[in-house]
């Protein structure tokens, strides 16, 4: 039960980081500061404003959506041809987030109030919180599934995917693009921070595991691909809570960066790949 | 390639001007100890003589990272991986087995060298951002191992200081004994990087980063140099990580594996001159050294109440953007490039001026169907 819910936030955060790699074709390792920055946004909303945790959830949508934009109009725009270049720029990004938010707020765990209290009272009680966090989840995934598939600026974007010259054949402004998805993956990263700070607590380094999670389930999905995700954050989610209950809690992450490595070897296109060629 | 003797290449008549600067730059860097003690009064100069011993180690990573990444241009995430393989290695067959530390280091090197094979065929079958990621992760599950099996390895904290090299008594000896075997091993490193990377193997290694379907076409097989050129590597970063820790460094995971060291690496490289080996030296060798006095400084950023010593890393990725927008070929060709204009030496350039930078970009887009060039 556990396993369904947490995965479900996993790919929350892995769709985001998938779009980007899918779209703009760079690897936004700053994916992990966007977390970080959604949840201490929350708490800062809600511990210096004294509003409540929904005013909350705003600041952990538009504060990460903002950053991730301006991390991509300020910086990776200019270096977006570069891939490493890009790689390296936004793992130091995240390193300098990961500073800045110790010098602000300490490195120690911080809580974030409940979306909602209470427990349903079946399966021996399970938080609504929770169940809460599940559904959000869910709900959001689906929205961009929708978004993606069905509206134009979701096809625009689906088309430069595909292919950049292509769709600017088509009069598709492929930077504005690369825009959107940047701000969608942020504003999933923040609140998927929130969420996973609501569950738990929030630390300066909170994002690093599910960025490490991410690229396990990216490439386990296939690239680049909204539905191999979701699948991929199943898979891995299930595998990780299943080492740690039957294994030990100090195998956290060994497990699906052990499947990344393999998947890397065996089948680097993943499950649903799209369009890797060798 | 012109065909050099050995002869000629030794000659010192035959040397350039920026070999003769090279040469004396080492022998100042050589001699530190002795001229350090009169710029710091006191005990100041042995503090200082550790940062710069530190400051050597990071050269040597520095350099193994560039004879892989910058000359084949595989770029590897995480050559943390080498030198804590190497250092760990190491220091624990000193601590378990109480083998004496000259063979506790050669058998890190042996150790690094069996990992840059592991994470070498790898490479062979990924490009671009999949074997950069394969080479993020690896540091990672190596660290989440150590933790793992924090009995054995030390996990967080990592391992206590295994025996000093050699024998020393008292702080200050024991800081200029470390320095010259520092520096030793730094001179060794160098040497024996910048006779592979100018020889016909390094020729090769170039190849491949312009080119490597020309490489094969040519009926040299890409494949052995970039294992060769990985092992390489990865044997000089765990000698270096093994020296570390047998002096002044010790086996924990945040001197030796965390992600930041990687990062510091190659930052260092591109900085100072991807694919030079003595660019990597010393760029190196002045971001170790700069990092350390920006830590020092106890400053508060007006209005914002920060103290500037903990923003260093913050500043240092500023920096490094800068740099890596204006001076994409780094410190070393920049200087070269204006000493040349200087002697009105300046001449075309063979490989069409392009940088590694420039070429490992085209190398990448080429990874992604050629789409998005413009």
């Amino acid at each position: 039960m556990n396993a369904v819910m947490i995965s479900a936030l996993y790919a929350l955060v892995a769709i985001g980081f998938t779009l980007i790699f899918g779209v703009g074709g760079v690897l936004n390792l700053a994916h992990g500061a966007s977390i970080t920055i959604g949840a201490y946004a929350a708490y800062y909303v809600t511990s210096a404003f004294g509003l409540n945790v929904w005013f909350g959830a705003i600041g952990a949508l538009v504060v990460p959506a903002a950053f991730s934009a301006l991390l991509y109009a300020g910086v990776i725009r200019y270096v977006e041809d570069d891939p490493i270049t890009v790689m390296i720029m936004t793992l130091v990004t995240s390193i300098a987030i990961e500073e800045l938010v110790k010098v602000q707020f300490g490195t120690q765990s911080l809580a974030v109030p409940s979306l909602v209290s209470g427990q349903f009272h079946v399966l021996g009680g399970i938080q609504v919180n929770r169940v809460l966090v599940f559904a959000l989840s869910w709900v959001l995934i689906g929205l961009l599934f929708a978004v993606v598939n069905y509206t134009r600026t979701g096809k625009a974007i689906l088309a430069t995917s595909m292919t950049a010259k292509g769709a600017a054949l088509v009069g598709i402004e492929s930077d504005r693009m690369y825009l959107y998805t940047w701000i969608l993956a942020g504003a999933f990263a923040g609140l998927a921070g929130l969420f996973l700070a609501s569950l738990r607590t929030a630390d300066p380094v909170m994002g690093r595991t599910p960025l490490v999670l991410s690229f396990s389930i990216v490439v386990l999905g296939g690239i680049g691909s909204i539905r191999g995700s979701v699948i991929g954050a199943y898979i891995i989610g299930f595998l990780e809570t299943f080492t740690q209950s039957y294994g030990s809690s100090s195998l956290t992450g060994l497990a699906s960066l052990v499947v990344l490595v393999l998947i890397l070897l065996v089948k680097p296109e993943g499950l649903f790949g799209r369009e890797f060629t060798e | 390639m012109t065909e050099n003797s050995l002869v000629s290449v030794i000659d010192p008549r035959e040397f350039s001007v920026r070999t003769w600067i090279g040469l004396v730059g080492l022998v100042l860097l050589g001699l530190a100890p002795f001229w350090m003690g009169f710029l710091y009064g006191g005990n100041q100069d042995l503090l200082m003589l550790r940062t710069v011993i530190a400051a050597l180690f990071f050269g040597m990573f520095a350099m193994s990272w560039d004879a892989v990444s910058g000359y084949t241009g595989q770029i590897s995430f995480g050559h943390a991986l080498f030198f804590a393989v190497g250092g760990y290695g190491s220091a624990l067959l000193n601590l378990g087995f109480g083998v004496p530390p000259v063979l506790a280091i050669v058998a890190g090197i042996v150790l690094a060298a069996v990992a840059g094979l592991l994470i070498g065929i790898p490479a062979l079958r990924l490009e671009g951002p999949y074997l950069s990621l394969v080479t993020l992760v690896a540091p990672i599950i190596l660290m989440r191992f150590f933790v793992f099996k924090s009995d054995v390895f030390g996990g967080e904290l990592g391992l206590s200081s295994p025996d000093p090299i050699l024998p020393t008594s008292g702080f200050a000896q024991a800081t200029y004994v470390y320095y010259f075997v520092a520096f030793a091993a730094f001179v060794l490193v160098l040497v024996v990087l910048l006779a592979v990377t100018r020889s016909d193997a390094g020729a090769v290694f170039t190849a491949i980063r312009e080119d490597e379907d020309a490489v094969a076409a040519s009926g040299l097989n890409p494949a052995k140099f970039k294992i060769f050129a990985f092992v390489l590597s990865a044997a000089v970063g765990g000698f270096a990580g093994a020296v570390f820790v047998h002096t002044t460094g010790k086996p924990t995971p945040s001197q030796l594996l965390v992600q930041t060291v990687s990062i510091e690496v190659i930052i260092a490289a591109v900085v100072g001159g991807m694919g030079t080996i003595v660019g990597a030296a010393v760029g190196g060798i002045f971001l170790s050294l700069f990092r350390n006095q920006l830590s020092d400084v106890h400053a508060t950023l007006p209005g914002l109440g920060i103290d500037v010593g903990s923003l260093d890393l913050f500043l240092f990725a500023f920096v490094t953007l800068l740099l890596l927008f204006y001076l994409p070929g780094g410190f070393l060709r920049w200087g070269i490039r204006q000493g040349r204009r200087a002697i009105g030496a300046d001449g075309a350039a063979a490989d069409g001026g392009k940088t590694p930078v420039e070429q490992v970009r085209e190398s990448f887009r080429d990874a992604f169907g050629g789409d998005r060039d413009e």
